[in-house]
């Protein structure tokens, strides 16, 4: 489905966020990026739907070329590709209709979606979106008076309205409690074996990991040290990812 | 070495505060201050200040007479007038004087208690107004009036002084004055309205083209931003004063026009700038989301930008509104027109009570802008 070659990232201060990655994903997979801060991982999740622009190396979709697509072509790649952030990245001062509407903007007319005028169609996706997630009855509140595990099913509506092949998912439960982030990983998953969404995703916590990830790659510094089954991956494996200091990091919580 | 550095530190530390002695000495000395002549021209500020501060807001109907009476200045330029005996009449003590003299001017039989207003009916014609008095229970009147050298008697026509006797008959009504004051400052606040609509129209533009987050991205971007971030500061350096100025001579003196073009520039500029920097600190992070669900570069700025600064844009655009009108009220004094321009026409022409409204009009509009921008932007925020 996705397949990454000979991906370098070199930032303008001379950063090598990213060092001859390659690797492929298979339609249907939930593939969990694992490393330090400052690994590379945000940085390969934005090189995929440019975001950021990679300084060598192909990304293909599908058979399109991600890396070569411009203006238009490149928006139209986009649409299929959701993205979830860390900080849910919701526009805080809109109501929650809009932000999920902000979702659906690659498909809509352009003139009329500026105007602010959208489809009642479209509207009605929307609140299917968010009843899907359990948070129909917010649909008129502003985005920044919903509790932080609201915001992110938010953010996942939003690009639920994408209609997307791939998810991408960037520490998606990091600023959320060990119980809400089972219960935004488990719409992940279900995304991914009821609509059959691929999915990439980072995480940090190894039961998360174990508990979700069909496949896992660990990155550090920029390059590729590992890539396997997450029940191959053991507290070896971990501290070599994670570096020796590193304890056996849990959401304890849920144990 | 250390030992030279501390000896250094010393001697800068001594000639610091000297150097800044020595400056103000010469400033004091540049700027002449003088605080005798401030003590000395007390009589003449409390003239000045009574005047402005007794506004002519209001008129009675009054039936207005005037009594005049020839000066001979000096003495022998023209003949000595004949005095009258008899009903209301001026006489003056003595008949004829040098300029620096003093004169007592006597009314008698004038009507009582009445506002009189004295000037000087100069030899080319002119008035020269110098001050209000009342005459007394009997109808008399008894003031000092100071022979100034502009009353010099000219090709045979000598000065006089005349009175003039307002008696109050019917009803209270708006003074001329105050429908002028009112009509100008309609017109100024008008100015600093459209002014700010127009400045605004096109910060909103520049402040996208200027701001590095939007900008900086591809080499035409970095262009265009510092381009349109020099022409910012460029005109920013240029008041509003200096800028009206130029355009009063372009589209005449006293027009509001000349006003408006340059409080629009001027406006342009700041809010451009101040945009900009609004822009600037907006989160990345909306913008980053809904670029990455396929979005336009415009549906972007709708939808991620701009939610984010029209709080900003708003209270921005109303407090500069409030700026705008109290640089129209001075701005006149360049030529820009509006209550400003018919300020300082009444001071030219040391019409003080006229003045003193237009000044009374100026401090209740802004103190009334001032309360209600910022009561808005309180809602707003």
């Amino acid at each position: 489905m996705l397949k990454v070659e000979h991906l370098t990232k070199v930032y303008p201060g001379g950063t090598v966020a990213l060092k001859d990655l390659s690797f492929e994903v298979e339609d249907g997979e939930f593939l969990v990026v694992i490393g330090l801060s400052g690994s590379g991982k945000s940085t390969l999740l934005r090189c995929i739907n440019r975001l950021i622009d990679p300084t060598e190396g192909k990304i293909t979709m599908d058979g399109a070329d991600i890396t070569a697509a411009k203006g238009a072509e490149l928006r139209h790649i986009r649409r299929q590709i959701g993205m979830i952030f860390q900080h849910f990245n919701l526009v805080k001062r809109s109501s929650v209709m809009t932000n999920v509407l902000n979702g659906r903007l690659g498909y809509l007319n352009p003139w009329l979606s500026t105007m602010g005028i959208f489809p009642a169609e479209e509207k009605k996706r929307a609140q299917q979106a968010l009843a899907r997630l359990g948070i129909e009855d917010k649909v008129h509140s502003r985005a920044d008076e919903l509790s932080g595990g609201q915001q992110q099913r938010v953010g996942i509506a939003r690009t639920l309205m994408q209609e997307p092949k791939l998810i991408l998912a960037d520490e998606p439960v990091a600023s959320l409690d060990p119980v809400l982030a089972h219960s935004i990983l488990q719409y992940l998953e279900q995304l991914n074996k009821d609509d059959k969404v691929t999915v990439i995703c980072s995480l940090h916590y190894l039961d998360l990991i174990q508990r979700y990830a069909t496949r896992v790659i660990g990155l550090k510094d920029g390059v590729k040290v590992f890539e396997g089954l997450p029940s191959e991956i053991n507290r070896v494996k971990f501290k070599e990812i994670y570096g020796e200091e590193a304890q056996d990091i849990r959401a304890t919580a849920l144990e | 070495m250390k030992r030279i550095s501390k000896i250094l530190q010393l001697i800068g530390k001594i000639l610091l505060p000297i150097g800044l002695i020595a400056f103000l000495i010469f400033s004091i000395r540049v700027t002449q201050p003088d605080l005798g002549k401030l003590i000395s021209s007390a009589p003449k500020a409390g003239d000045i200040l009574s005047q402005l501060l007794n506004p002519q807001l209001t008129t009675r109907k009054a039936e207005k007479t005037s009594l005049s009476l020839t000066i001979p200045v000096p003495c022998g330029s023209v003949p000595n007038p004949e005095p009258a005996t008899s009903g209301p009449r001026l006489s003056v003590d003595p008949v004829c004087g040098n300029p620096g003299d003093t004169l007592t001017l006597y009314g008698y039989d004038l009507p009582k208690n009445a506002n009189v207003s004295l000037r000087w009916i100069l030899p080319t014609g002119g008035l020269l107004s110098i001050r209000n008095a009342k005459t007394d229970a009997n109808g008399g009147l008894n003031e000092k009036i100071e022979i100034r050298p502009i009353t010099a008697a000219a090709d045979g026509k000598a000065a006089q002084i005349s009175i003039e006797i307002s008696l109050p008959s019917g009803k209270l009504v708006a003074s001329q004055t105050l429908k002028d004051v009112v009509d100008t400052m309609f017109v100024t606040i008008f100015m600093a309205l459209i002014a700010t609509t127009l400045g605004t129209i096109i910060a909103i533009p520049l402040s996208f083209m200027a701001a590095s987050n939007l900008m900086r991205k591809g080499k035409v971007g970095t262009i265009v931003y510092y381009i349109v971030r020099s022409l910012l500061s460029l005109i920013r350096s240029y008041e509003a004063l200096v800028l009206a100025t130029i355009f009063a001579m372009i589209v005449g003196f006293g027009s509001p026009f000349a006003g408006v073009i340059a409080l629009t520039i001027t406006t342009a500029a700041s809010l451009g700038k101040m945009f900009s920097e609004s822009v600037e600190s907006i989160d990345e992070g909306p913008i980053e989301a809904v670029t990455a669900t396929g979005a336009n570069r415009l549906q972007v700025i709708m939808y991620a930008v701009v939610p984010q600064i029209t709080p900003d844009f708003l209270s921005f655009t109303i407090y500069h509104w409030d700026i705008n009108v109290r640089i129209s009220t001075v701005i006149g004094f360049v030529g820009g027109g509006g209550i400003g321009y018919f300020l300082s026409l009444r001071i030219n022409t040391l019409q003080y009570n006229a003045a003193g409204t237009a000044l009374l009009a100026i401090i209740l509009v802004v103190w009334a802008l001032d309360f209600l921008s910022s009561e808005v932007r309180k809602q707003m925020i």
